[in-house]
């Protein structure tokens, strides 16, 4: 049975699920680039081993490039929203005006009569600090400070790390390269749908299944261009003896 | 933008004065001088510590026998609501809708078709005394401007800062 959430519990769950968008990206990406590694390597290298060892290379790497760009990434866009979010204080204390103009500009733009945006901007204005997360809201698009770098790095990497696992673990589980291969697709296939199952109730969409399909089909289309590119390239490891 | 000398542009348009609606020409003012000045828009946060200023200092302006006139490119139904949010001004303001008269008088902002702030006074002989343009985020000073009509009313040099009462300059041949 669906469970629908009202509005405000899927804001309290947004809250909570704050590093949504890294655990999401994390998961697509360990997933994507892992399945994309063995079906490359299982279309270029023959023995099993070294795909394994190749593919946990892999994951290791990525989990850690993933997680200190996701740190570097928040780090560089807190940095920014501070830097914003100063300036408009500054602005509000010393030029509430210049802030109250351009609300009024902005809520005309959006369909407000003149005369109602500055009534609303007039009864914003009794609270300076209303006035000032309402212009942060519509003007700059900020509501808050932006994320935490060092909690988003980590969810990112461990998010990475997870879904790397999905296709990695029926591939050493299982004896041969090319059921190996089958098993990681399948479960990659199936987390990829959950995925994009997972978005489409996050976003809300009535068919939340074409959400998992279109995730599945760009993510299995991608490994499937690995598979060819590692099939491609094969030749070109085979040295010729002298 | 017009300069001191240039010839004031004859307008004649709907206005609010008061509670009512009116029609204003500039061949219908009697005073002496006019102070013609125009905003962006009614209902603005900027704007209405211009228009309560001249509506606070208008005994002092009508003693020097000079009128004022406002003018923005808002409705006159939207100036008749304007003046009643600001409890009444004692001057009428002018509904220049298509924005003719601010570019008559060169002050019409094309991009956004609204007037920047500029305000002009216009003397007897109806032609430009006395010309300023203030950018959006200052407001105009309403005390320069009653400065500048009783300057202009002295018909004498008025050095820097003179103010009514104070030592006029030297006499023109000594400029």
């Amino acid at each position: 049975m669906a469970v629908a959430l009202d509005p405000a519990q899927k804001r309290r769950l947004f809250e909570r699920l704050s590093s949504v968008r890294e655990i999401v990206f994390g998961v697509q990406d360990g997933v994507l680039t892992t399945a994309g590694v063995l079906a490359g390597l299982s279309g270029a290298v023959h023995g099993r081993m070294e795909i394994i060892m190749a593919a946990l290379a892999s994951t290791a790497a990525g989990a850690l490039s993933m997680g200190a760009g996701a740190y570097l990434g928040t780090r560089a866009e807190v940095e920014v929203i501070r830097s914003e979010l100063a300036r408009a204080r500054r602005e509000a204390a010393s030029q509430p005006y210049i802030l109250q103009e351009e609300l009024l500009e902005k809520l005309g733009q959006e369909g407000l009569s003149r005369e109602s945006a500055y009534r609303v901007v007039k009864l914003l204005s009794a609270s300076p600090r209303a006035l000032l997360t309402t212009v942060e809201a519509k003007l700059y698009g900020l509501g808050s400070a932006g994320g935490n770098p060092l909690l988003d790095g980590l969810t990112m990497g461990a998010a990475f790390l997870l879904g790397a696992l999905v296709p990695l673990l029926p591939f050493i589980f299982v004896a041969t390269v090319h059921n190996g291969l089958i098993a990681a697709m399948a479960t990659t296939a199936l987390t990829l749908f959950a995925v994009g199952y997972f978005q489409g109730w996050l976003a809300d969409r009535e068919r939340r299944w074409l959400s998992g399909v279109r995730f599945l089909a760009i993510a299995m289309g991608a490994a499937a261009a690995g598979y060819l590119i590692g099939l491609a390239i094969a030749p070109l490891g085979a040295v010729p003896s002298l | 933008m017009l300069k001191p000398g240039d010839f004031a542009p004859p307008f004649d348009l709907p206005c609010a004065s008061g509670d009512r609606i009116d029609r204003l020409a500039l061949w219908q003012i009697t005073t002496e001088m006019l102070v013609l000045f125009f905003y962006p828009r009614d209902f603005s946060f900027i704007c209405p510590t211009e228009v309560m200023g001249f509506h606070r200092r208008m005994a002092e302006f009508r003693a020097e026998n000079t009128s004022v006139v406002g003018a923005s490119v808002d409705s006159v139904d939207s100036h008749l609501r304007w003046i009643r949010e600001l409890d009444g001004i004692d001057y009428p303001l002018l509904a220049d809708e298509q924005g003719r008269v601010a570019r008559a008088y060169g002050v019409l902002d094309e991009a956004r078709k609204v007037a920047i702030r500029a305000t002009f006074v216009i003397d007897r002989k109806r032609a430009i005394a006395f010309a300023v343009a203030c950018p959006l985020s200052i407001g105009r000073s309403v005390s320069e401007t009653l400065r500048v009509v009783q300057a202009i009313r002295s018909g004498r040099l008025c050095p820097a800062e003179w103010k009514p009462g104070e030592a006029f300059g030297p006499i023109e041949g000594d400029l």
